[in-house]
């Protein structure tokens, strides 16, 4: 019965994938006015039923876990205990030296656990990034997965481990950084507490009071005009891409870091995976 | 060996000027700039090793000031001063000259949200691509959406009581060259602001900002309609 009901929720997500994934879209994210109402219609729609399609990837997720033998993965509660993990991290992990996050600990275990190369994690992880329509990644699945069973644990990052307030600390003072040929930092869009718009959207500020918890607690968050859920790393990428920045890399100490600053800034809050947006 | 001597002189230079400092730093200010320092090679690690993206990792000295403030309003005088003094340096003015261009050139840059974005994965704009996206931030024309981030400049040409009348005075080819200064390097006149300095990094030539500068204060342009 679940896998029907589950099928019928993919079909939907397919064909708001399908309605948005021209050939134009391939190569572009700018919409035509025409394709934008079709695809706000849409979603407006999916949020009315209270429809989210990005909970198929939890099955792909449990599968994949399974496949590459993640059930040995420790997020920090012990080797396969996933219920709540998700909500502790970033932490230091003694076994690789470093302070992680979700992903990065994930892509950790995939070479640790399923034998791949640095660069076969990263393909991985990579495999829908600049796609529209019906990609599936299983890495996808497994990030999904992994988030939604700390769904309604509070998010709670221990910055009382030294090492864990310096990567707070790094990330803090990264999101002011201004580089790059635009002269963006992460601040120019979110932070300060007046509220701000960037054409139509409502930007989120880590000033304000709960809303850097409110935006990171919703990750993976399914995306109507891909049809597919985005991690954060992956809207690491877009931000940066968009601030004209050069590519970023996922499961670096940069993604750490920025990871270890927004959720301790979002300490409290309850992960609500997944989250959906236009 | 000219490099060497370069190097060594470089060096020297980075002493003298780094010691006195950390002689008299606190404890506290020595801290904060081995955070900052770590920062930096954080975000540098974090950043694919494509040489295509090279360039784009050189922080210049003002983009480094600004960025240890998390606003104007928590900037030292001296701070906000080094920064106009390196932004005024820079302008650069079109070969015409402080005089008008051509505002339909101008509205092309200014609706165009596409320009310099570049990733390997695909959604990257094409090299060609020269837009301002100004209507990110800025509402402009009459009925046309646009964000809040920036001030509003409806009717920015007409506000400035600029008509078909004056508009070759002095006066009103001095507002020209006030506005051009703005969005060529935008730290020129408010430093650290949240605007690209569209000429400086030279996403925009001269020419270029000169069409936009006309698009928004020539009395002809639907800007000031």
């Amino acid at each position: 019965m679940r896998k029907k009901a589950l099928l019928a929720i993919f079909t939907a997500g397919a064909v708001a994938g399908g309605l948005v994934s021209t050939k134009a879209l391939a190569q572009t994210e700018e919409l035509t006015p025409e394709q934008e109402i079709k695809l706000v219609q849409e979603f407006n729609r999916m949020l009315a039923e209270g429809i989210n399609p990005g909970e198929v990837w939890y099955e792909v997720g449990k599968d994949a876990i399974k496949k590459y033998n993640l059930d040995k993965c420790d997020l920090g509660l012990g080797p396969g205990v996933f219920k709540g993990a998700a909500a502790q991290l970033p932490r230091y992990f003694a076994d690789a030296g470093r302070v992680m996050d979700l992903e990065t600990r994930v892509g950790w275990c995939l070479q640790k656990h399923a034998g791949m190369t640095q660069d076969q994690v990263l393909k991985f992880v990579r495999q829908c990034w600049g796609k529209t329509g019906n990609c599936v990644s299983e890495y996808d699945g497994i990030i999904m997965y992994l988030t939604m069973e700390s769904n309604g644990h509070k998010i709670n990052v221990n910055l009382k481990d030294p090492k864990v307030k310096k990567m707070y600390d790094v990330g803090k003072q990264i999101y002011y950084a201004r580089i790059g040929p635009w002269d963006f930092n992460c601040a120019t869009c979110h932070a300060g507490k007046q509220e701000v718009r960037i054409r139509a959207t409502r930007l989120w500020s880590a000033d304000r009071p709960g809303e850097a918890g409110n935006a990171v607690a919703i990750f993976p968050k399914y995306l109507v005009r891909w049809g597919l859920p985005m991690t954060m790393h992956y809207r690491y990428a877009e931000c940066m891409r968009q601030m004209r920045w050069p590519e970023f890399l996922p499961h670096s100490d940069l993604a750490v870091a920025l990871s270890t600053y927004l959720y301790a800034t979002g300490n409290g809050t309850e992960i609500k995976a997944p989250g959906i947006g236009r | 060996m000219k490099r060497i001597a370069l190097t060594v002189s470089a060096i020297l230079l980075l002493f003298a000027t780094a010691e006195p400092k950390q002689k008299k730093a606190q404890p506290k200010k020595q801290e904060a700039t081995s955070v900052q320092q770590e920062a930096m090679k954080v975000l540098m690690s974090g950043f694919s090793t494509d040489p295509r993206f090279t360039w784009k990792t050189q922080q210049d000295e003002a983009q480094r000031i600004c960025s240890q403030y998390p606003s104007m309003e928590a900037m030292p005088a001296q701070a906000i001063q080094k920064v106009i003094q390196l932004s005024q340096a820079d302008l650069r003015y079109p070969q015409w000259g402080i005089f008008w261009g051509d505002w339909r050139e101008g509205k092309k840059i200014v609706e165009n949200p596409r320009g310099g974005r570049f990733a390997s994965y695909g959604f990257s704009d094409s090299p060609t691509d020269k837009g301002g996206n100004c209507y990110a931030c800025h509402l402009i024309e009459k009925g046309m959406p646009g964000g809040t981030m920036g001030p509003n400049l409806y009717q920015y040409g007409k506000r400035w009581n600029i008509t078909k009348e004056n508009m070759n005075t002095q006066e009103a080819l001095e507002r020209v060259k006030a506005v051009y200064n703005i969005i060529y390097n935008s730290w020129s006149a408010f430093p650290c602001s949240s605007m690209p300095r569209f000429g400086h990094n030279g996403a925009l030539s001269p020419e270029d900002v000169m069409n936009i500068v006309t698009y928004l204060l020539h009395p002809d342009s639907p800007v000031n309609k």
